[in-house]
């Protein structure tokens, strides 16, 4: 899109054949974008239109019934609420927490390396495996945690992922323990680009306390940084799945459903694929939503340093 | 997960590349998938190695899937794009999936031509085990039913019998020794059942009580009368009685294998990884699962069977003759010794000459095959949402697991929502 900055003349004058090279240059990721993003993508969009089950011979053209038993479909229903409050609750707190733990880092004048890797490590191990780690440190009878409570004397400590009570709160803990430390080294990497000056002179215009300059000075010239963490985190938390499916099956009676889940469980469990794309794309839209919101709504506030 | 399944695809495309130029050699080369490598894999590998050297013209090629609902997936998307196997094993239950999509084939001509199939150890009993959409679409290969695991220095330190013969005959007295093993503390549960995953357990409840899935004509439900109910009391009385924690099957292993959990309920086919959990920890007995009906009560039979997918002539021959060699008395005990589950043909279960030495040296295995009698096939619901009912059944025996509501009430609601699931019907 620059290109529209370039004098008019300029362009015009280009040969034919350097536009050609530029044609072919970028036809290889070209093609790469049309076979592996778009042409899927259209043929999930149709297929959420149709009755289309795996091995069946052959599909028919069911207009919006799809997005009609959504409408009235427990299981659909549940998982839209359970991602909700999952994502409210991870994204809020892996944001404070990581705002948080990189004020500290920055703050602090030893070990600064230390926690930052301990902070980070989440990011960079295996979901699937960690899960495991998970699952029994939560494990009900045998596991650490509920040893550490009966030790402190709580007599009937939770069960954590097999109640349904706790299970959503457990697995939003593991997400928020999984985004902390990206959430941190992306702000950590905001707070360096704040020119310490500023921060001087916040001090001489009697901004006395440390609060009174993180709002003044540190929180506004946050803001393209914050922007960012959060549209990246909540995308990230809408999209959790590996956990659940690791950890819970969307189980007990459903408490543990994500949206991500159903789709794959309509999809390749039950086979109905015209179901689990007519998902998909309600998941898609849910995400452009979100990115467009973020970027509409609060563009205009954020003061670029 | 995926890239398992991919790498199987890519073996698959690359054999097929192979295929004209092993044709030439005159020797038939078949692929065979089956799932659950971990589970299956030395008793496929022991069968393949036996049966090259009687059929030194068949060359066979395993793919595989992680585990059973992968191997359905695999499949559907091979017939989708005409790269079937030619023989693949499923679970019992996925079966009618394959039947009623055209993708299995019927096997009662081709197992008629050698005369009668009982003769050779097919009986009508394990032939429905693999009866399938109306037809024979297939033969099993492997079979397994729920049993007793128990922890005997749990049960020795109430001063309960050790001894398999003497465990507990009826749901009562399970319940009863599981509250006094709870009963010791120390985060020490009594007894588990494993109800969560899918509808077999609940089936194994079901039919012990006498109880059906469907009525005769799969119209309607079967399980909404007093079988029905009694499944779902005694379910809640383990909880309120016997103390059941609320677990998930993982967390239930890991606690019987920490020694914590006195008595663990589920099935056979688990048996080999509970020995290797279990290790040296404490000493494991195995038995029979108590009935509600000791009279007329069945059991579910979980496993695999092979399923004939080869279009071409030639291929379809071979496979054939592998599968039947699979299940022959001599693949059926090689399949036993290398898994934990109970032999499919009649013959091998009969004569001790193929498995009397392996089980008297391995008593763990036995308490399985002394339920045979009691095995009926694993119910399969009919039409396209035939896996999505078992799911009914795993949610609403959390709300009883959970106390969220009493059997009374979830009985009928349970059946409403199954009812809703069936093919409509004019």
């Amino acid at each position: 899109m620059s290109d529209a900055a370039l004098p008019r003349a300029a362009t015009s004058r280009a040969p034919v054949g350097e536009a050609l090279a530029g044609l072919m240059l970028t036809l290889p990721a070209g093609i790469a974008y049309l076979v592996l993003l778009l042409l899927p993508t259209l043929a999930a969009v149709t297929l959420a239109f149709t009755d289309y089950e795996l091995g069946m011979p052959a599909l028919n053209w069911i207009g919006l019934d799809n997005f009609r038993e959504m409408l009235s479909d427990r299981g659909f229903a549940i998982a839209l609420r359970n991602t909700v409050i999952y994502v409210g609750t991870v994204t809020p707190l892996s944001i404070g927490l990581g705002l948080g733990a990189a004020l500290l880092i920055e703050a602090g004048t030893r070990g600064r390396a230390f926690f930052r890797a301990v902070f980070f490590l989440p990011v960079v191990s295996l979901t699937v495996a960690m899960a495991a780690a998970w699952q029994y440190l939560l494990h009900p009878t045998i596991g650490p945690l509920n040893a550490l409570l009966r030790q402190v004397g709580v007599t009937d400590p939770p069960f954590w992922l097999s109640s349904s009570d706790t299970v959503l709160l457990s697995l939003a803990a593991i997400g928020v323990w999984e985004s902390l430390g990206y959430n941190m080294v992306l702000f950590l990497a905001g707070l360096s680009a704040i020119p310490r000056e500023l921060y001087a002179a916040a001090e001489v215009d009697g901004a006395r306390s440390a609060f009174d300059r993180f709002r003044l000075v540190t929180w506004p010239l946050l803001g393209p940084t914050t922007l960012f963490v959060v549209t990246i985190t909540l995308i990230r938390s809408v999209r959790v799945f590996d956990t659940v499916a690791v950890l819970t099956q969307g189980g007990p009676n459903k408490a543990s459903e994500v949206l991500l889940y159903t789709m794959y469980r309509e999809g390749f469990t039950y086979l109905r694929l015209g179901y689990s794309a007519a998902i998909t794309l309600v998941f898609l839209a849910i995400v452009l939503a979100l990115v467009w919101l973020q970027t509409k709504a609060m563009d205009r506030k954020i003061h670029y340093g | 997960m995926i890239r398992t399944t991919r790498r199987a695809a890519l073996a698959f495309g690359a054999s097929a590349l192979a295929l004209p130029r092993l044709a030439l050699a005159q020797q038939a080369e078949i692929t065979v998938h089956y799932a659950q490598p971990q589970v299956y894999k030395d008793s496929y590998d022991a069968i393949a190695a036996a049966f090259a050297q009687r059929e030194p013209g068949i060359r066979v090629n395993f793919i595989t899937s992680p585990n059973y609902e992968e191997g359905t997936q695999l499949v559907l998307r091979q017939a989708a794009t005409g790269q079937l196997p030619d023989l693949s094993y499923q679970g019992f239950n996925r079966l009618r999936v394959f039947a009623e999509r055209g993708i299995a084939q019927d096997l009662t001509p081709m197992l008629a031509r050698d005369g009668d199939p009982a003769a050779r150890g097919y009986t009508p009993n394990l032939l429905a085990l693999a009866h399938f959409g109306g037809f024979q679409s297939g033969i099993a290969y492997a079979a397994s039913n729920p049993i007793s695991y128990y922890n005997v220095e749990l049960l020795r330190r109430v001063g309960a019998p050790s001894d398999p013969a003497a465990f507990p005959k009826t749901w009562d007295e399970v319940i009863a020794l599981s509250a006094r093993i709870r009963a010791l503390g120390d985060g020490v549960e009594g007894m588990w059942f494993q109800w969560p995953g899918d509808d077999w357990m609940f089936s194994a409840l079901l039919f012990s009580a006498g109880g059906r899935m469907l009525t005769e004509d799969e119209r309607d439900v079967g399980f909404a009368g007093p079988e029905g109910l009694a499944a779902l009391r005694l379910l809640q009385r383990m909880v309120r009685e016997g103390g059941m924690p609320n677990l998930n099957a993982t967390s239930a292993l890991q606690a019987f294998a920490a020694g914590k959990l006195g008595m663990r309920f589920g099935s056979t086919a688990f048996l080999r990884n509970m020995i290797t959990s279990v290790g040296r920890n404490f000493e494991m007995q195995t038995t029979l699962l108590p009935v509600i009906d000791p009279v007329n009560g069945k059991l579910p039979t979980g496993g695999a069977a092979g399923m004939l997918t080869a279009r071409d002539a030639a291929k379809r021959e071979a496979a054939f003759k592998f599968l039947l060699f699979s299940t022959s008395p001599e693949g059926t005990s090689m399949m036993a010794k290398n898994t934990g589950y109970v032999p499919v043909n009649q013959i091998a279960i009969d004569d001790p000459q193929y498995l009397g030495e392996f089980y008297r040296e391995n008593p763990l295995f036995r308490a399985a095959t002394l339920q045979v009698d009691r095995m009926i096939p694993w119910y399969a619901f009919p039409g396209t949402n035939s896996v999505r009912v078992t799911q009914v059944m795993v949610d609403n025996m959390a709300r009883v697991v959970e106390g969220r509501a009493a059997p009374e009430q979830v009985l009928p609601e349970m059946a409403a929502e199954v009812r809703r699931l069936l093919p409509r019907r004019s």
